[in-house]
């Protein structure tokens, strides 16, 4: 094979961009859409945009900002730095230099060791066998353009589900095939379009031609079973369960798509339960829990919140039902971790004035889930919520009343995007807290269910964009999770894409992912008895159990 | 042959608390265990205490009621004194139910002043309850703090209202019986919104709610026992003295329906009902009693071994 | 200790194979761990396997049968020493004493009188469990054909209180309706070896543990397996404590000797016998035996063994049905909401802070929470239009307009086209009531015509 024509491949999404002579690798990065963090605008003052390179460069490597072992390390400022031709620049961008949010709905970390490249479709006559792995979320939809040749990631690229015009949750758009006419086959024809948009966006933003050859798709039960073309009314009602819980491969076509992927091979990710699917299982995948003796944790932080305790012998999901507070919905001012969303935020005890940062870095217009995490707990810690998530009536400063009875507000008028204050009012509060409950509780249900004491798990794995950006001292403030140390929290990003990915590159681990079904058990929390009592405990700030948090945030405080 | 029974032991103590009474009464003093109620093992400094209910609104008294506290009617301060020195009550609930708006209507000056005048008829102890109105609650709980002319308990905190009502305590001296809806959490819960506030456990009550013989009364049975469990075992928050409030056994219809003939008289029946009621409490763990039958007073202290 | 899920599944083959009929292994552990399933259905289960689990499976206090058919009586088997734990599964027996000297017409009268002690409960039906029958007269002839009687008026299982000789004649007469004998302590052995003989169950009492352990080995050598332990104490205090040392030997020592079923003979002048007999049912009595047969008494008795003995691990419900707040009239407003306590509480609490005498209406969701309850299709349009149409609403007021929670705003539309209904849709969470309340005119509940 002839050496590839010269490029940058910018690590770990994969991406190659075409080499452009003379210009930064900020310059490619930004041309390949590869967010990258660099507040002084690229005039390498600020020393933010640090990655690690391997291949030819010059440049990048100023004394002044950079040490000597860094710079030895390979560490170089993306601003500075320029690739030279012949060959494939890597490069690596570090976690910290990573700007927005955004990324990790994209973006995910595969925690398995690295098999042999064992693709499904090997090369056939025409052109580049490609394959797409596709995270179908409720709310959006992900996906990866790989090279089936090499296993390389060419592109990715999301879009919002259009079925949320029929329902922002699982249940409701069940509901919405049942009752309107044909809302079945709309609820389809939309997932479809959808998926179309993204294989577009991918193959638009991919260096490299050729045909799709393979699909892996990671879904929930719901959007799974409309894929599939089944319908999903059994899992709304008891005993929750699905019509199908494994989607033998079909070709594109007979699935109703169209487009670049009508002929390839579609693999559909086999569902755990109705609330618990596809694409817990490709993430259980990339977590690699399942090969660990060591008992883990993992969480996946979406619209639903599902939880899953196990190792490699055993192991058991279920699906909390948290509500998508964490992802911007069911709050006022939430959004989804694009530009313009508060991600984080500092409260001042005396003045209740509020410092923030937001995605990209413009004027904020909403919250998004790690920053409405921060509040709350910024909130709580200052004292201007109580443990109850009431508003104290000491000092009212930085509130005021709104439509929706009385409201923090985070950012004001003057200051936000929207020319209106971002405010958060007790239901915001309530909201979170409901949702933060049912979370724990969830994972406390788990170690009940099997017996197990919190303290033998050894790993806690966070799947989802939010993970990657999660405060855990906020998490611990607010009693997000169970009050584990924050060293054994592992964030995973977009997992479910990682775990598809995994799939697509190694037919060995998409074997893996089809036992992992078989050999996970699903957990209705509903017939929980002991449930919605943890749901009551974890109704409280922190918790109930208070003395347990208390003692988990001494030992992060005393590291 | 010897039998060594397992008898659990705790690392636990529940909180001795002091209801105050006034110059010559007797104060009544409950909680101090380390150990299950009514066994012959641990401490049991305190045995629990039987209190009466004093309730200022017009009600339809039932039938077991109506012969023994209706010729009260209207005039707590001789109910007061008649529970006391007549019927052996060790301490008093006077629920302002008058003060609804629904019941009587009266202001929140009269309640209190009919605080004052309970107190001034009895130096036993009282706990005042409030009328169940929010809005009214919200100006008695301040009214009657102020009025009081000795320290009383003021009944009850929650979610809601425990700042008012706790910081109204605080001022002037009184305890709070802390309510939760038979929930354990929720009882944990609103005991540490009190300890934000400084609130000092010492003058704090739980009340669990507790359900009439018949109408959730298994719920609360078991609240409590695993309220007692929680706070034997060291949960400080738990580790209080539980009140348990009778009254809803008369709001059974077994405990007043005359026409039943297969049931037998109504009138030991309604007494039973809320015996059965309290005897369960006491099992259970509940260190004070709040009952409305003058017999019962009697009967349920009878059970009140320590 | 009992053991957790994860325990049992290390003894398991941990190969998913699906043949016990669970999903996979862990599945089952779960199972065996609620006590629901027991080792015998792994066909691949080693030898120690069955030994551990079969060992941790048999109940720490045993179970003893008395009567036969429906009005069997179940005794002991129990698992926890407080029904938070788990649950407790079988009743006090209640039994209720008559004197066999009686005369015929008053004796008649008496077991009358006992099978009229049954009462309807929440749909339940409770009554006394067993008739015991008292030898006074000492006439074996006569204490025998009593026996006979008494079990044909009622068909209730009966207790044996009698002497050896008037015991064997019975045991005769009525032996094959497996009634509990009851000897008194100075007829002990021969009690046991007439209960062994006949495989009946015995009543075994002596005074305290120091006098119940030498008198249960006696029974055991004389064959009488199925035992009772009556530890004779002369006040309820030393009841309940009797009756908790024997339930936590048995649950806490798995002692083998003493941990039997209690019996209690709360008659024959025992003290407060109703203080006793409530403490008893709460503190772990397996059988009372009582003189009254008052329902005034025996009916608070009955519900109270009712309330502890039912499975704690339901969800909390209430009633569905129709609850008014405050006075409410015909003009009031009328909510509806389900039937999970904790909504009904706080739904209930708010309606009531509004000061606006209402009509809340309670729907049977089998104690679901409004969004669970409408995800699982138990509370819908249709089931709420039923509801207004079936429950006497429209009786009770003369307006047609039903505040529904806003969590389900989207149900409004298939309520006011199956019920004729005006819907308004309410806040998303109650503690919005009051102000919503306040808010809404007397126009809006003006009465409809037609």
């Amino acid at each position: 094979m002839a050496d590839p024509p010269g490029g940058v491949r910018f690590l770990p999404e994969g991406v190659l961009v075409p080499l452009s002579a003379g210009e930064s690798l900020l310059s490619h990065a930004l041309r390949g859409g590869i967010p990258l963090l660099a507040p002084c605008g690229g005039e390498s003052r600020c020393g933010k945009c640090r990655v690690v390179v391997r291949g030819e460069t010059r440049g990048g490597d100023d004394p002044g900002i950079l040490s000597p072992g860094e710079i030895a390390a390979g560490v170089r400022l993306a601003c500075r730095c320029i690739p030279l031709g012949g060959g494939v620049v890597c490069v690596t961008i570090l976690p910290e230099t990573r700007p927005a949010r955004l990324a990790a709905y994209i973006d995910g970390k595969d925690m398995g060791a690295d098999g042999p490249f064992l693709p499904l479709v090997r090369c056939t006559a025409a052109g580049n066998p490609l394959g797409v792995a596709l995270d179908l979320g409720t709310s959006t939809l992900a996906g990866a353009l790989v090279d089936l040749s090499d296993g390389a990631v060419l592109s990715r690229a999301f879009a919002d589900n259009p079925q949320m015009a029929c329902g922002e949750d699982l249940i409701s758009r069940i509901v919405f095939a049942e009752e309107t006419p044909g809302g079945g086959e709309i609820l389809r024809s939309r997932l479809l379009a959808g998926v179309e948009e993204v294989a577009g966006r991918l193959i638009d933003a991919s260096p490299v031609r050729g045909e799709i050859a393979d699909v892996v798709a990671a879904g929930n039960t719901v959007i799974s079973h409309v894929l599939y073309g089944v319908s999903p009314s059994s899992i709304r009602r008891p005993p929750y369960r699905p019509v199908l819980s494994e989607y033998p491969a079909a070709e594109g076509k007979t699935l109703g798509i169209g487009g670049p992927m009508a002929k390839a091979r579609w693999r559909i990710f086999p569902s755990l339960g109705g609330f618990v699917g596809g694409d817990v299982v490709a993430g259980l995948l990339a977590s690699g829990m399942h090969r660990n003796e060591e008992v883990s944790l993992f969480f996946d932080v979406g619209t639903n919140g599902e939880v899953v305790l196990g190792n490699r012998d055993w192991r058991i999901a279920c699906s909390s039902s948290a509500g998508p507070a964490f992802e911007g919905g069911e709050v006022g001012c939430g959004m989804r971790a694009y530009p313009g969303a508060v991600e984080s935020v500092r409260i001042d005890r005396r003045t209740a004035v509020t410092e923030y940062t937001v995605i990209g870095g413009g004027r904020p217009c909403g919250l998004c889930g790690s920053g409405i995490l921060d509040l709350l707990a910024e909130l709580f810690r200052t004292g201007i919520v109580d443990r109850a998530g009431r508003f104290t009536p000491t000092g009212r400063a930085g509130r005021r009343d709104t439509e929706r009875g009385e409201a923090f507000v985070v950012v004001t008028a003057e200051e936000s995007a929207t020319g209106r204050d971002v405010v958060f009012c007790e239901a915001d509060l309530k909201s979170v807290v409901r949702t933060k409950a049912a979370l724990c509780a969830a994972a406390e249900s788990m170690l009940a269910a099997v017996g197990l004491p919190r303290e033998s798990v050894a790993r806690i794995y966070v799947a989802g964009g939010f993970g990657n950006f999660l405060d855990l001292r906020s998490a611990l403030t607010i009693g997000l999770f169970p009050p584990f140390p924050p060293s054994r929290f592992v964030p995973l990003g977009n997992a479910s894409l990682a775990g598809a990915i995994a799939a697509l590159r190694n037919r060995r681990r998409w074997k893996e992912g089809l036992s992992l079904a078989s050999g996970t058990l699903y957990h209705d929390l509903s017939s929980d008895p002991g449930f919605m009592e943890r749901y009551q405990r974890s109704l409280f700030l922190p918790h109930t159990d208070e003395e347990s948090y208390r003692a988990a945030l001494a030992m992060e405080a005393g590291r | 042959m010897t039998v060594s029974p397992s008898i659990p032991t705790f690392p636990g103590r529940i909180l001795e608390v002091t209801l105050p009474a006034g110059p010559g009464g007797s104060p009544v003093v409950v909680g101090g265990q380390n150990a299950l109620p009514l066994l012959p093992e641990g401490d049991h400094p305190h045995a629990p205490a039987v209190g009466m209910e004093i309730r200022t609104g017009p009600e339809e008294l039932p039938p077991a009621l109506a012969e023994v506290i209706g010729p009260f009617s209207g005039n707590p301060a001789a109910l007061a004194q008649k529970c006391v020195s007549g019927w052996g009550a060790r301490f008093l609930f006077l629920s302002l139910s008058g003060c609804n708006p629904d019941a009587g209507g009266q202001g929140v000056q009269d309640g209190a002043a009919i605080v004052r005048e309970v107190l001034a008829a009895t130096a036993t102890p009282v706990i005042v309850g409030g009328c169940g109105d929010e809005d009214v609650d919200g100006r008695l709980f301040p009214a009657v703090a102020e009025a009081a002319t000795r320290p009383v308990f003021l009944s009850y905190a929650e979610e809601k209202n425990y700042r008012l009502v706790a910081g109204a305590a605080l001022a002037y001296g009184h305890g709070v019986v802390s309510w939760s809806p038979i929930d354990i959490n929720i009882a944990k819960q609103i005991n540490l919104l009190l300890a934000d506030l400084g609130f000092p456990g010492e003058r704090v009550l739980i009340d669990p709610l507790t359900g009439g013989l018949g109408y959730g009364l298994e719920y609360t049975y078991s609240i409590v026992e695993r309220v007692r469990l929680a706070g034997l075992s060291g949960d400080a928050m738990l580790a209080r003295p539980i009140l348990c409030h009778l009254g809803d056994a008369w709001k059974a219809r077994e405990a007043s329906d005359a026409s039943e003939p297969g049931w037998g008289d109504s009138a030991l029946r309604g007494r039973r009902w809320e015996e059965a009621t309290g005897l369960a409490c006491l099992a259970a763990g509940a260190d004070l009693l709040v009952c409305r039958h003058p017999e019962n007073v009697k009967r349920l202290s009878e059970a009140a071994w320590r | 200790m009992a053991l957790t899920a994860l325990d049992i599944y290390k003894l398991l083959p941990k190969t998913n194979c699906k043949e016990c009929g669970f999903p996979t292994c862990l599945a089952f552990a779960m199972r065996m761990a609620a006590g629901k399933a027991t080792v015998d259905l792994c066909p691949h289960a080693s030898g120690e396997a069955k030994a551990t689990l079969g060992a941790a499976a048999s109940p720490p206090l045993p179970k003893v049968l008395i009567g036969a058919g429906e009005r069997e009586v179940v005794l002991g088997d129990e698992t926890v020493l407080f029904r938070h734990e788990k649950t407790f599964c079988h009743p006090s027996a209640v039994a209720i004493s008559v004197r066999d000297d009686l005369p015929d017409a008053d004796f008649a009268a008496r077991i009358e009188a006992i099978r009229g002690l049954a009462f309807e409960r929440v749909g339940q039906r409770i009554s006394v469990d067993l008739v015991a029958l008292r030898c006074v007269s000492g006439d074996a002839g006569k204490y025998a054909r009593r026996a006979g009687a008494a079990f044909e008026a009622t068909g209730l299982p009966l207790v044996l209180l009698a002497p050896a000789g008037p015991l064997a004649a019975a045991a005769d007469a009525v032996g094959a309706s497996r009634p509990l004998l009851s000897p008194p302590p100075e007829d002990l052995e021969a009690g046991a070896r007439l209960a062994a003989a006949r495989k009946l169950p015995l009543r075994v009492r002596a005074r305290g543990m120091g006098g119940l352990a030498p008198a249960l080995a006696t029974a055991r050598e004389a064959g009488a397996a199925s035992l009772v332990a009556d530890p004779a104490p002369e006040c309820a205090r030393e009841a309940v404590a009797d009756a908790t040392t024997l339930r936590r030997l048995a649950i806490l020592a798995r002692n083998r000797d003493l941990a039997y079923p209690s019996a209690f003979d709360l008659g024959n002048g025992f003290p407060d016998p109703f203080l006793a007999a409530a403490l008893l049912i709460a503190k772990y009595g397996s059988l009372l035996v009582m003189d009254t047969a008052d329902p005034a008494d025996l009916l608070p008795l009955l519900t109270l063994r009712q309330n502890l003995f039912t499975d704690p691990q339901r969800p909390i419900q209430v009633e569905p049905g129709i609850y008014p707040i405050g006075a409410p009239g015909e003009s009031s407003p009328v909510l509806i909401t389900t039937n999970f306590s904790l909504t009904y509480f706080t739904v209930r609490g708010d309606v009531e802070a509004a000061r606006t005498p209402a009509l809340l209406l309670i729907s049977d969701c089998d104690g679901m929470s409004v969004l669970t309850a409408w995800a699982a299709g138990k509370f819908t349009g249709e089931s709420i239009a039923r509801q207004l149409a079936e429950c006497g609403i429209a009786d009770r007021v003369a307006h047609r307009t039903l505040i529904l929670p806003g969590m389900v705003a989207r149900l409004s539309g298939r309520i006011e086209e199956l019920s004729k209904w005006r819907v308004l849709v309410g806040p998303q969470e109650s503690s919005a009531l009051p102000s919503y309340l306040r808010r809404l005119t007397a126009a809006a509940f003006a009465p409809s015509r037609g």
